[in-house]
């Protein structure tokens, strides 16, 4: 309980900086703790595919994608410089549900705990995936390709809005001085 | 032999990625394929409903009941409206391969969720509907549209997070989420306090998707930001297939009314009564043509949760009916909406008046649409209407049935005063230069408000069909 608690606890730390961190570096590398954490206490809450792929997708993959990216666009990051005290207000809502959750959703958990789990069909992982949650498999792939449409439709265009004007303005003079 | 249909959900998907590689540069393209892509899974659909074949075999022969097959006729029909309809509105967009895409991913995702056999699948859908209509929510790159993407993000983000709490929950308690085994468990009268609470949480999350009253605000935005034809597509769709459809299925899954589970019961009915009323009074002060749209589109999803709350079958037919019908008329209303705006360059009802003249039909397909929100007989949406406030009425809650018929004199009333601002009365300098919208655009308007008119006309059919294949499924 303590070892599940502290990996709870350091989890839930890790994705505030990743959220609250002004370098992106910085936050790349804590949202991959994060995945590390997560599939911990997947490990050791016995599903150790999950745990497996959240390794190695999570943790792995797409750390190297972000800071591949970030090391691209490092430079024009550094000029961005804005106020973040408002953003302050995460981490005392994350604590206040924490207490909240503490105080409800645990005790809730465990009076589930005398209905039957799903560990009855302990089917193999394969038969899982490619016979009974194969249409979910037509889902993901949706949800990939909504992804992909959504980030191409969305950034490449000429800026229009004024403020980020502005602040690439601004950066441009910085780069002349 | 069973007819399947995946291909319903395929084939858009793989159109949609084709469409990327083929018409980069060739924006004409993509509207071919995609209109093609539409109009041909229009026509399957329609073969499908239509056939008496499948009518007298109450349709057994196909793997899913009348009720989906009714959803992927409304999300053909509507799509390809839309896209249609796009096709002469954005033809200075360069990216229109993109947009077409997307619409193209959205149809699959929704047909994916109407055809899902359990929570799971469902929610994996509803995802990629999210992802899909954020992007479309933001295509329209001025600051308003990316500010209700951002809304509609914030807002609908935290609502799966309520649905994946219920859904683990249901796993837990019931260690199953399929829709035939929930069933099961309901008729066996297994419902305990646990996994009624996980059936609140999924219903709050999809609530909170469908937009109604205190959930609404991300609405006014994205309907109001977005490019007009996704407003159409948005309102006549996504919300009701991400939100209310899900909705719909719960409450003929769990049929909180004769569980005698009150507190459920009477709470949607009184979120239901709420948006009617609340979307209908606000409506009546907006002069913004797409806001008094998007306050009347809350104002009609009150009607449909406020049937699924009371949850009899004769409610659960006219929520159905109802859900069919406002797809039509908000398509219809929202595309006009677009026409005006192409040709006046604002939705300021204020600068608008006496387009009846130059606009004749865009004029007499609104008069069409609004007839049918407002429940005019003999269109659709009089009957949808009339069958929920008669379910009201049987299940004994006179008060509610009272404030619906209430509330659609309110809804006449503002379309009234709208119809007499924007196409009749004085004609304003703006609308003096105004010009009609080329065939091409009129035309999804056309078989839109046909299918207004033929619904209502024809609705001894409608409810046979209802009847026969749907109420099947209820009870």
């Amino acid at each position: 309980m303590t070892y599940h608690l502290t990996l709870f606890v350091i989890v839930i730390i890790l994705a505030v900086i990743a959220v609250m961190a002004k370098n992106m570096l910085f936050s790349a590398i804590a949202l991959a703790l994060v995945s590390i954490g997560v599939s911990l206490i997947l490990f050791t809450f016995g599903s150790p595919w999950a745990a497996v792929f959240e390794l190695s997708v999570c943790a792995g993959l797409i750390t190297v994608l972000f800071i591949s990216a970030i090391s691209l666009i490092q430079k024009e990051e550094k000029f961005l410089n804005e106020s973040r005290i408002r953003f302050m207000l995460l981490p005392l809502a994350l604590i206040i549900a924490a207490i909240a959750s503490w105080i409800y959703i645990v005790p809730f958990f465990e009076s589930l705990s005398k209905y039957p789990h799903l560990n009855i069909h302990n089917y193999p992982l394969g038969q899982i995936i490619w016979k009974n949650r194969v249409f979910d498999l037509i889902g993901q792939i949706c949800i990939l390709a909504a992804g992909v449409f959504a980030i191409k439709s969305i950034f490449p265009r000429p800026v229009r809005d004024t403020r980020a004007k502005d602040l690439l303005k601004g950066a441009e003079k910085v780069n002349n001085k | 032999m069973t007819i399947s249909l995946l291909a319903y959900l395929l084939i858009p998907l793989f159109s949609a990625v084709l469409i990327q590689f083929v018409s980069r540069n060739k924006e004409n393209l993509a509207d071919i394929i995609g209109n093609i892509t539409l109009f041909a899974g229009l026509l399957n659909i329609s073969y499908l409903i239509f056939n008496p074949v499948n009518f007298k075999l109450s349709f057994s022969n196909i793997a899913q009941d009348g009720f989906t097959l009714l959803m992927i006729f409304m999300i053909y029909l509507v799509a390809f409206s839309v896209s249609l309809f796009s096709t002469g509105f954005l033809t200075k967009e360069k990216n229109r391969h993109h947009f077409h895409s997307l619409i193209l991913v959205s149809v699959s995702a929704m047909c994916g969720i109407v055809t899902a056999g359990d929570f799971f699948t469902l929610y994996i859908f509803v995802e990629a509907l999210a992802v899909a209509s954020f992007a479309l929510i933001a295509f329209d790159d001025n600051e308003k549209g990316i500010e209700a993407a951002i809304k509609y993000f914030l807002l609908t983000f935290p609502a799966s997070i309520f649905i994946l709490l219920g859904m683990a929950i249901l796993l837990f308690t019931t260690s199953t989420f399929n829709f035939a085994g929930l069933q099961n468990i309901v008729a066996g009268g297994y419902l305990s306090s646990p996994i009624m609470s996980g059936v609140i949480l999924i219903l709050l999350g999809f609530l909170i998707k469908s937009g109604v009253f205190p959930f609404h605000t991300w609405v006014l935005d994205a309907y109001q930001g977005a490019y007009s034809p996704v407003s159409a597509f948005l309102a006549g769709t996504i919300t009701k297939i991400a939100g209310v459809y899900a909705v719909i299925k719960i409450a003929m899954i769990f049929k909180f009314f004769d569980l005698k589970l009150y507190k459920i019961s009477e709470t949607l009915m009184f979120i239901g009564a709420a948006s009617i009323l609340f979307g209908a009074i606000a409506a009546m002060r907006q002069k913004d043509f797409k806001r008094m749209l998007a306050y009347s589109s809350i104002s009609q999803i009150g009607y449909i949760i406020i049937a699924c709350g009371l949850a009899t079958p004769l409610a659960i037919l006219g929520a159905i009916f109802h859900m069919f019908n406002h797809a039509a008329f908000k398509t219809v209303l929202f595309l006009n909406g677009a026409s005006l705006e192409k040709s006046l360059n604002t939705t300021n009802m204020e600068k608008m008046g006496g387009l009846e003249h130059s606009m004749p039909w865009t004029s007499w397909s609104s008069v069409i649409a609004l007839m049918s929100t407002a429940g005019i007989p003999p269109l659709s949406g009089f009957w949808s209407k009339l069958l929920i406030i008669v379910a009201l009425w049987e299940g004994g809650a006179k008060g509610y049935s009272v404030t619906a018929i209430g509330a659609g004199i309110i809804t006449l009333a503002y379309f009234m005063v709208m119809q007499r601002k924007v196409f009749f009365g004085k004609i304003t300098d703006a609308a003096k230069k105004a010009e009609e919208m080329p065939a091409l655009m009129l035309a999804p308007v056309m078989i839109l408000c046909a299918v207004i008119i033929m619904s209502g006309i024809l609705f001894p059919y409608c409810y046979n069909y209802l009847i026969e294949t749907i109420t099947r499924t209820i009870l």
